[in-house]
């Protein structure tokens, strides 16, 4: 089983070089809204899908890639942990 | 990756063809004139069993896999030259069908389904608005909840088989001010008070597949037939949009092989200056490019729908497919006219109708621009 904390840190780490270049990495926090934020437009939640499919070898299906299951890097690691 | 054909897949596939070559073109020239939709050809079509492919036998469907599923349409999009016949079934399958098994309560898929499938039901989606295409999210359609009834009000244009259907997904805004998350999904019966077909729309090929504009004006639809959650409609609606993407020109490979067949027949039975017109190089080349691109499509189609037997999202190939394919298809039916000189040009040589046909999949299912778009997005750019 893959701790938390490492799928944690793997998704804050996608989502700060990819759609928050330059941004402080303090700022993200676990909790931090990012579908209702707007950091997480539709394109965006696509390359998040492929990059959660490929790096844990998961499969995101079609009703999960919503505001309820990826809004947060909490929510994100939760969909994650609960297909590992 | 095998793409080999199992003896029942190239048995299906060959049956298809032989029907869609028997069946589905007499008349064509005509009809494309009057613009008329061959419910014979959605018929028969259905009793093959092409509107079910992927959709479940517990459904009604026939549980083919993606492969299996576009390997069958390229053989339809061989043997049948109506062109709009084919988009109407896959209009009908990837924004109705499809997004209906992903989102929909059991209930709403033992209804719907089955008739979907046997094609005694004729679906579509309506997006797009008349401010709101490639921006689709942006929509101004507005779904408001009283009681245990949604009431709709907006106006949607580009709506495929809307003279014709049954049954229709619609996007509203349940919160306009949650913008795209407020995006919902509705499933709309013909007879929905409310509900008015406008206008039927005429356009520049396609001409067999019905389109029109809808207005929904204080339009009452049931809680029940929400799909899917409230605000679930990008989600809902980028599904669909990935099926599609990579299903949809599935017939226009087909298309392609047989248009370059007609072609090469051609450049070798007409003469000029004293021999084949193919043996000249000028031409040869565009009969080599066509063979090129056909390929590469080809390979781009069955990839996506290898993928995704695999389990896999395929945003990516998927838009790849999509944006080769349409690309290809408009090119190659540029050249077959070339290649047939004037009279390529002539409408009785039926090689016109296939450019007028092939333009319109740059435009559908998002454009090529936005295709580029995902794909350059989705390589990190």
């Amino acid at each position: 089983m893959v701790p938390k904390e490492q799928v944690q840190a793997s998704v804050k780490q996608f989502i700060l070089s990819e759609f928050l270049p330059g941004e402080d990495a303090g700022e993200l926090e676990t909790t931090t809204p990012l579908v209702s934020a707007g950091i997480l437009d539709s394109i965006a939640t696509l390359k998040l899908v492929t990059f959660l499919e490929e790096q844990f070898s998961v499969q995101i299906d079609a009703h999960e890639a919503d505001v309820d299951h990826l809004n947060t890097v909490e929510d994100i690691s939760n969909l994650v942990l609960s297909k590992l | 990756m095998d793409f080999s054909w199992t003896p029942e897949q190239a048995q299906l596939r060959s049956a298809v063809a032989e029907m869609a070559e028997g069946e589905l073109n007499e008349g064509l020239a005509e009809r494309d004139k009057r613009g008329e939709f061959s419910r014979e050809g959605w018929r028969r079509c259905a009793e093959m069993g092409i509107h079910g492919l992927p959709v479940p036998e517990e459904y009604g469907g026939a549980s083919a896999g993606a492969l299996t599923t576009v390997g069958v349409l390229e053989r339809l999009g061989y043997g049948c030259k109506d062109n709009g016949l084919v988009f109407s079934i896959n209009a009908h399958m990837w924004t109705l069908e499809i997004p209906l098994l992903a989102f929909g309560s059991e209930e709403q898929k033992r209804r719907f389904l089955p008739g979907l499938c046997s094609g005694a039901l004729i679906g579509g989606n309506a997006m797009s608005e008349p401010d709101s295409g490639s921006d689709a999210y942006s929509l101004q359609t507005t779904a408001v909840l009283r009681g245990d009834r949604y009431v709709l009000n907006g106006n949607k244009v580009f709506v495929t088989n809307a003279p014709i259907a049954d049954l229709l997904l619609v996007f509203a805004n349940v919160d306009p001010e949650r913008r795209p998350s407020g995006v919902t999904g509705f499933l709309l019966e013909r007879d929905t008070p409310g509900l008015t077909l406008t206008r039927h729309v005429e356009k520049m090929g396609l001409k067999t597949s019905p389109m029109g504009e809808l207005f929904l004006d204080d339009c009452e639809v049931p809680a029940r037939m929400r799909l899917g959650k409230e605000g679930a409609g990008q989600n809902l609606f980028t599904h669909s949009m990935t099926w599609e993407r990579s299903c949809i020109l599935a017939g226009a490979v087909g298309t392609m092989e047989r248009l370059l067949e007609t072609c090469v027949a051609y450049a070798k039975g007409r003469r000029q200056f004293g021999q084949q017109i193919g043996k000249f190089q000028l031409v040869a080349t565009k009969l080599v490019d066509m063979k090129a691109r056909l390929e590469t499509s080809r390979a781009l189609l069955y990839k996506a729908a290898w993928l995704r037997d695999q389990g896999r999202s395929i945003f990516l190939e998927a838009a790849m497919a999509k944006l080769q394919i349409s690309e290809s298809w408009v090119q190659s039916a540029q050249d077959a006219v070339a290649i047939h000189g004037g009279y390529g040009y002539m409408c009785e040589y039926e090689v016109e109708r296939e450019l007028r046909d092939a333009l319109g999949s740059r435009l559908y299912s998002g454009t090529s621009e936005i295709q580029r778009s995902i794909i350059a997005a989705l390589m990190g750019l």
